[in-house]
């Protein structure tokens, strides 16, 4: 490996087998964690009153997850104009997503995080990415860890690659992968859906590329989303068809039930929906027909029996995981590292890359440094000798 | 009387305990305190007031991270973290009608607010962490509430007044959010910090729809800090939850025996405005009492009725006599009667009927009711003067703003009444904030009395104006002014420019135009307050020591809709696209000229003519040179062409000499 290489920058290599091992320690703690927590993003993005049906969908998926199980603190609901209350709704203080009024879906406990001109491209990201002021009250931050399981539903106007926040904003696929690949690196979750309805949802997925993202779209390219219905005493369209049985789909389940994501997905009928629901599944390891739709619909709590109370069961095992050397050239393969490391984990744990040792004391080291910044000037002049030795090596 | 006896009992058994065992954890439980009153009072335009009074207290204590027991735990930390001395938030949807439901009654005071959200409070910091403290508190409070409070930490939306609003308060921050929508989202937390939430008790009737089906309905907050003798101790907290909700009853059964339906008040009861009953007290509540209030122009009005009715057994205007009347039936019989004690000594007073909720429970549940047997008319109690906001002016770069106030009939009668001494003068605070992109001259301040100008020196006791600071800080005048009893009209003119904003500041409906927050009018000289009679037993009553405390006459304006230029949203699009042609065209037709040999080409273009098409096409490609005004004969004399084309020439003539030479040798 090393000849490979050659003799002449082995300084280099070994900081990039350092970052590398790093690196790899982290997607594999990040892997074998177990499930903490459920999660819930659902935004609305459209202002004004002839998008209510867009409130609805949202709230439609609101109270769905709540029915099965996550808690409001663990709900971020941005909803961008307020319908609700609206002067035009002949229904004060109600929402509902069909024509025979039965359910009233604003209820009486309905607890809305990001409202009105608060909906922005940059709240949204902020929300994801967990950079946020000071200041912000924790009911407004997503505070998921490395074990949780996020559901990001988004709806609103869209078109190829992109999203409009309340007709003045744009979220690009761009913009999303780039999220939740921060995400990812900062270990917000472990499994993540993205559902979106909108206009081409498919495009928006197009740009995703971090592991254990699942992606449900309610249109192709070049397709429209419909809504389903008007409702002559509201005045506008209701609810839209993807999201409309999205909840049919989910009204027949309960908190207990087994049903499977395959069996969401295979629900979507085309001539109902008048669009093609589009699946991205080539991110996501588990197989759909195992993982049950309350991984991300619901929160069921896996029950742990232990022998003695209040013991912490330890999440990080990333210190049993052998790091190979050979794993420094899949770089560009990443898939099949993170895929392959179930085998390493489980073959041999007696060899342990040295690096990720090091890197791991190294790593608890600098959690604990209180000042950063000079940190990084140390390592920015520690660079300079190194680059001078790697260049007079190199004459 | 025996519970009385008993209360008292167990009062000073506290006192007593207190005393002796400073901080015993029982005691500390006995001393917070929750109590909810409702107050209905009808209104005269058909409609009925509902007003909630929820108080929780905490008494001073001495340990610092201390259990609570009936009051909200995220009131008190926010109270102890941002050091907050007093703080009032309210939510506010629909305008209070000041010349029908009443200026001048404590009720409208202090719980009429302007729409959105309104949030003032006062800090016991240094004065320059006010502003950190404020700006956490607002973000905290948006948490709290589901509401984008937030937005008031920018230095644009908030000020610090010192003369006109609420004086002598110290630290005080001052914002609004004129367009904050109020909603199912902002009441629920608001109810999850009573101890009971919505479950029971009085909070249990709040019925999301109808609430908010109302014409008004305004939910406020206000929390002030008790202070405690020693040095040692914390200060306790009040806090005081109200919501005020003026409803339209659905049922209109009186209208059949009376031909004048416009005049025929609607007979109500608690389930037909609410669509519940009172099922119960909250348990953990001191004290549970509804409250059905006559106000002063109604009796009045009703005792005349009686009068012309001309029953002797009426005449005695003993409280009593008002149960069994001929004019209104209710529905329970009240447990109290009280009267109202007035300063004004004016003919009639008003009326209070308590309920105490304490005798009810699920299966028999209170249902007042009220029903009318005959058509009454009556006016409210009128705050001095009636004001009014306007804008003026048209076009989108210049307006002005008008402030109008009307006399009313109370200044009528302190007009006519020598209850004011000789040097008769009626003081107005007038305070208003404008954002900083409605650019205010302040020198253009004009006042109209009784429609005639005034100079403005006669008339300001004092002006404080400090004026905005384009994107930092918004105008703020305040202003004392005082006015001759006998006005009847005054007026005051403010012109001002419309600002530019940056495309990014633009919000997404900004074609709606933007809000100027409602100014503050309040009349220093004016105490709105209520005393009622009957053996004190209401200065129990939070609600009603409340109304006894002389609270300030205050009435907001509307707010004010300005429309201010909004660019072409599109335009950055457009330039974009509009640019990238010009480039492309420009650097396409470039590269063009770059790559291509123009020489060459219609050389070739020529050589093609005169090779394939007759003289004529030779004749027009030449008259096309010439057009082109360039030269007819390409020049020859560039050193690669000419090599090339000599190159080409000698190919083509060994080329002929070849085929002749063969031709030559084969035939020959």
């Amino acid at each position: 490996m090393y000849s490979w290489f050659g003799s002449k920058n082995s300084a280099m290599v070994m900081v990039l087998l350092l970052l590398l091992c790093g690196y790899n320690a982290y997607s594999v703690s990040a892997e074998t964690t177990m499930h903490t927590n459920n999660w819930a993003v659902l935004v609305c993005t459209s202002r004004f009153w002839f998008n209510y049906r867009h409130m609805a969908n949202t709230l439609s998926l609101y109270r769905t997850v709540k029915r099965l199980g996550i808690p409001d603190e663990r709900i971020i609901l941005m909803l961008a104009d307020d319908m609700a209350c609206n002067a035009r709704n002949k229904y004060p203080a109600q929402v509902f997503n069909n024509e025979n009024h039965r359910l009233n879906l604003y209820g009486d406990n309905v607890e809305v995080d990001y409202r009105g001109y608060e909906v922005t491209v940059e709240n949204f990201l902020r929300v994801l990415t967990g950079r946020h002021q000071t200041a912000v009250p924790r009911s407004k931050r997503l505070l998921s860890d490395e074990g949780s399981h996020i559901l990001l539903y988004m709806t609103g106007h869209g078109g190829d690659e992109f999203l409009k926040f309340q007709d003045s904003e744009e979220l690009q696929s761009h913009d999303l992968a780039d999220a939740v690949k921060q995400m990812k690196e900062k270990r917000r979750f472990k499994e993540l859906l993205i559902m979106v309805d909108t206009c081409q949802a498919a495009t928006l997925f197009s740009q995703l590329q971090s592991p254990g993202v699942l992606a449900i779209g309610s249109s192709k390219k070049g397709e429209n989303s419909y809504s389903h219905h008007l409702d002559s005493d509201v005045g506008v369209s209701v609810v839209d068809r993807f999201t409309y049985y999205t909840l049919g789909f989910f009204e027949k389940l309960n908190m207990y039930d087994n049903a499977s994501l395959r069996s969401l997905f295979t629900s979507y009928n085309p001539n109902l929906l008048m669009s093609n629901a589009y699946y991205r599944t080539d991110l996501y390891q588990r197989y759909l027909e195992e993982a049950p739709v309350t991984t991300f619909f619901g929160s069921v709590m896996e029950t742990i029996h232990t022998d003695s109370a209040y013991r912490i069961l330890s999440r990080r095992n990333s210190q049993k995981v052998k790091m190979p050397l050979q794993q420094s050239v899949d770089l560009d393969d990443r898939k099949s590292v993170t895929n392959s490391k179930m085998q390493d984990q489980t073959s041999d744990t007696t060899k342990e890359c040295p690096f990720t040792r090091l890197l791991n004391s190294f790593h608890n080291k600098i959690e604990n440094i209180e000042n950063v910044d000079s940190l990084v000037n140390y390592g920015l002049v520690i660079m300079l000798p190194v680059l001078m030795i790697s260049t007079w090596i190199s004459q | 009387m025996a519970n009385r006896v008993l209360s008292l009992l167990i009062v000073c058994q506290v006192l007593y305990s207190t005393i002796a065992f400073g901080s015993v954890l029982d005691i500390e439980k006995e001393d917070e305190e929750f109590s909810e009153e409702l107050l209905l009072k009808p209104l005269p335009d058909r409609k009925v007031l509902a007003h909630f009074h929820f108080q929780s207290t905490a008494p001073p204590s001495t340990s610092f991270g201390r259990h609570h027991h009936l009051f909200p735990k995220p009131i008190s930390q926010l109270v102890k973290k941002f050091r907050v001395k007093e703080m009032e938030l309210s939510f506010t949807q629909g305008r209070w009608r000041y010349e029908q439901w009443g200026g001048f009654d404590p009720i409208s005071s202090n719980n009429a607010k302007p729409p959105g959200v309104e949030l003032w409070a006062v800090f016991d910091v240094p004065q320059s962490q006010v502003d950190a403290s404020w700006k956490n508190l607002t973000h905290a409070l948006s948490g709290l509430f589901c509401a984008s409070i937030n937005f008031l930490e920018s230095s644009t939306t908030y000020s610090s007044p010192e003369l006109a609003f609420r004086p002598d308060l110290g630290n005080l921050r001052y914002g609004t959010l004129p367009r904050e929508a109020v909603c199912t989202e902002n009441l629920t937390p608001w109810l999850k910090l009573l101890p009971c939430r919505d479950k029971a008790g009085l909070s249990a009737l709040m019925d999301r729809p109808s609430i908010y089906r109302g014409f008004y309905h305004s939910q406020r907050l206000h929390l002030t800090l008790t202070g405690s003798g020693l040095e040692e101790l914390d200060s306790g907290i009040v806090l005081e939850q109200t919501l005020t909700v003026v409803l339209q009853p659905s049922s209109w059964r009186t209208g059949k025996s009376y031909v004048d339906k416009a005049h025929s008040q609607p007979s109500w009861s608690i389930s037909s405005i609410f669509g519940r009953k009172v099922g119960g007290k909250c348990v953990l509540a001191k004290s549970s009492n509804v409250y059905l209030q006559f106000e002063k122009g109604l009796v009045g009005e009703l005792k005349n009725l009686q009068k012309e009715n001309a029953n002797p057994e009426t005449n005695k205007l003993a409280s009593k006599v008002f149960l069994s009347n001929l004019s209104f039936d209710l529905s329970v019989n009240p447990d109290k009667v009280f009267e109202e004690v007035d300063d004004f000594h004016s003919k009639s007073t008003s009326i209070l009927y308590e309920f105490s909720v304490e005798k009810y429970n699920g299966s028999h549940p209170l249902d007042l009711g009220l029903t009318w047997k005959i058509p009454v008319v009556w006016s409210c109690q009128q705050a001095p003067l009636h004001a009014s906001r306007f804008l003026m002016g048209s076009g989108n770069e210049r307006g002005a703003i008008a402030i109008y106030l009307r006399s009313t009939e109370l200044s009528e009668g302190l007009k006519k009444s020598d209850i004011v001494d000789q040097s008769c003068e009626l003081r107005v605070n007038v305070f208003q904030v404008v954002p900083w992109y409605i650019k205010v001259y302040y020198h253009t301040l004009q006042v109209f009395v009784n429609q005639q100008s005034r100079a403005v020196a006669d008339i300001m006791e004092k002006i404080h104006v400090s004026p905005s600071k384009d994107k930092t800080s918004p105008g703020v005048m305040e202003l004392i002014l005082k006015f001759p009893c006998g006005l009847e009209s005054a007026a005051l003119n403010l012109e001002f420019d419309k600002g530019f904003l940056h495309i990014d500041e633009y919000p997404p409906d900004a074609n709606q135009g933007f809000d100027i927050p409602a100014a503050v009018i309040s009349y220093p000289d004016f105490h709105a307050s209520m005393h009622f009679s009957e053996d004190g037993s209401l200065d129990k009553s939070p609600m009603f020591s409340k109304f006894q405390e002389k609270s300030l006459v205050l009435s907001y304006t509307e707010i004010l809709l300005v429309p201010l230029t909004t660019p072409d949203f599109s335009m950055p699009y457009n330039v974009i696209t509009i640019t990238c042609t010009v480039f492309a065209l420009y650097f396409g037709s470039l590269l063009n000229v770059l790559q291509k040999r123009v020489g060459e080409e219609e050389r070739f273009l020529k050589n093609n003519a005169g090779r394939k098409t007759g003289r004529l096409s030779q004749l027009l490609s030449k008259f096309s040179t010439k057009l082109r005004g360039k030269p007819r004969e390409p020049q020859p004399s560039t050193a690669v062409s000419s090599s090339f084309v000599s190159f080409k020439l000698i190919l083509k003539i060994l080329l002929v000499a070849g085929i002749a030479i063969c031709w030559q040798y084969y035939f020959g």
